[in-house]
């Protein structure tokens, strides 16, 4: 339903994967690759990471192509939720992980400072425009087409972007409210209550 | 206790939760929470998976990414390996033949793992789902182990018993000439950090504890590099590689 790419069946492609057929997650694979990584990219921001995050990601997806049930839900959600919750636990572990060890807590806050702070040259987009923003405009051009649309632009601007940088770009609750200067509590609120509007205005 | 709020109806919160989940701003012990939930809360499973398809059309909003030339070459190897060993086991696995097995701890049995993190997710999620034999239960603590200046993780471990672990490689790693990974473990108690061998870059590998208390919190893991026999003094005595804590799941 969601689908945007009708030319490829997703569902078809699972069910050749479940058979053993290589052929079958390649073309996956190519079909998806980009956008796959473009996704974990976004959320990782490594680009070593995120091609090992999609290597595992397609395996996982061969491995347990079989699991997939159609009338839980798309073939193309079930793929792409495979990628970003490895993304998601990846970063995460790495956010706990790092805090263990006080020596290693300076490059710890080096490696997280660049994450936003935009001085490494090459790296990947990312909310420089979150910041500080007085007057809230959306940071994403994000209308898709979807009924899901019409439900994001009843929330308040700020509260659509809290809830796309989430989803976009991986930030916790402490991330976004670090970059847009609201307060954690208000964030914590602003998006669970936008969640429950949205789920309302959905169903 | 991980719900974000008391007073409000507990299905709202748990649709809420899905969300957050979904969404990602959950923090690492609300995920593991979350997903020790859903094998048994089929609710839970169709909450998560409704947010799933509302916020799929957003992946749009990210720019494609085009892989580099290696990455296909490589999941494809890693297919290949995987059926190999999936035909190899069944019978007692063939030993990888570690270079060297130190204090005959560890029995070390060459099996070729997988991506396992993500099954941490997809895994528990589906769990009702899956029927394969070949998947593993639920693990039980989980490590990955980080590179001590760049914080990208390395490889994971992955325990599906207190008793026994894989460790997992998330990546290759160019050890230098006539040098060699070897793998440590210290639990909090312990004096003194054990090795549980050497490792081969890029090779998974499950190995037993027997000879081990069983694995614990907050256990240490790291992988140090050594000299091509290992360690000559039984102690870490190389840079250390990759390293992590065991968290219980």
């Amino acid at each position: 339903m969601t689908d945007d790419s009708s030319e490829f069946d997703h569902a078809v492609a699972l069910a050749n994967c479940a058979r053993g057929e290589h052929d079958a997650l390649h073309q996956l694979y190519v079909h998806e690759g980009a956008r796959l990584l473009g996704v974990v990219v976004r959320i990782v921001k490594d680009r070593g990471m995120a091609e090992d995050i999609v290597h595992d990601a397609c395996l996982n997806i061969w491995q347990r192509a079989d699991s997939f049930d159609p009338d839980k839900g798309s073939a193309r959600a079930w793929i792409f939720s495979v990628a970003r919750h490895l993304a998601l636990n990846a970063i995460r572990y790495r956010d706990r992980e790092v805090t263990f060890d006080s020596t290693y807590e300076s490059t710890y806050d080096s490696t997280y400072d660049s994450t936003f702070g935009s001085n490494d040259p090459t790296e990947l987009d990312h909310p420089e425009h979150l910041q500080h923003a007085t007057v809230v405009e959306d940071t994403f051009d994000w209308q898709t087409g979807q009924r899901m649309d019409r439900c994001l632009e009843q929330l308040e601007p700020e509260r659509r972007n809290c809830v796309l940088h989430a989803y976009v770009d991986g930030l916790s609750h402490a991330e976004i409210s670090a970059h847009t200067g609201a307060p954690l509590g208000t964030v914590k609120a602003w998006i669970k209550r936008s969640l429950l509007r949205l789920r309302e205005c959905m169903t | 206790m991980t719900r974000p709020s008391q007073h409000e109806p507990e299905q709202d919160d748990d649709h809420a939760l899905a969300g957050e989940y979904v969404l990602g701003t959950l923090s690492l012990e609300q995920r593991k929470a979350l997903e020790a939930r859903l094998p048994n809360e089929p609710e839970l499973q169709k909450a998560v998976m409704a947010w799933e398809e509302r916020f799929l059309p957003y992946t749009a909003i990210t720019d494609p990414v085009t892989p580099s030339d290696y990455l296909w070459p490589r999941i494809e190897r890693s297919l290949k390996a995987r059926e190999t060993s999936v035909k190899r086991t069944g019978a007692a696995i063939a030993p990888r033949s570690p270079r060297r097995i130190l204090h005959s701890l560890p029995l070390w049995r060459g099996a070729a793992g997988f991506g396992l993190a993500a099954a941490l997710v997809m895994g528990v999620m589906l769990a009702n789902e899956v029927t394969k034999p070949t998947i593993p239960t639920t693990p039980e603590y989980m490590v990955v182990l980080l590179a001590p200046q760049t914080q990208s993780a390395g490889w994971v471990v992955q325990a599906s018993s207190r008793q026994e672990i894989e460790l997992i490689p998330l990546g290759t790693f160019e050890v230098p000439e006539g040098k060699a990974l070897e793998f440590w473990t210290k639990a909090d108690e312990w004096q003194a950090p054990v090795s549980l061998g050497l490792v081969e870059p890029g090779q998974p590998i499950r190995l037993r504890l027997d000879q081990l208390p069983p694995l614990e919190d907050n256990q240490l893991f790291e992988l140090t590099l050594e000299d091509e026999a290992g360690s000559a003094t039984g102690l870490p005595t190389g840079p250390i590689e990759f390293i992590g804590r065991a968290v219980e799941i």
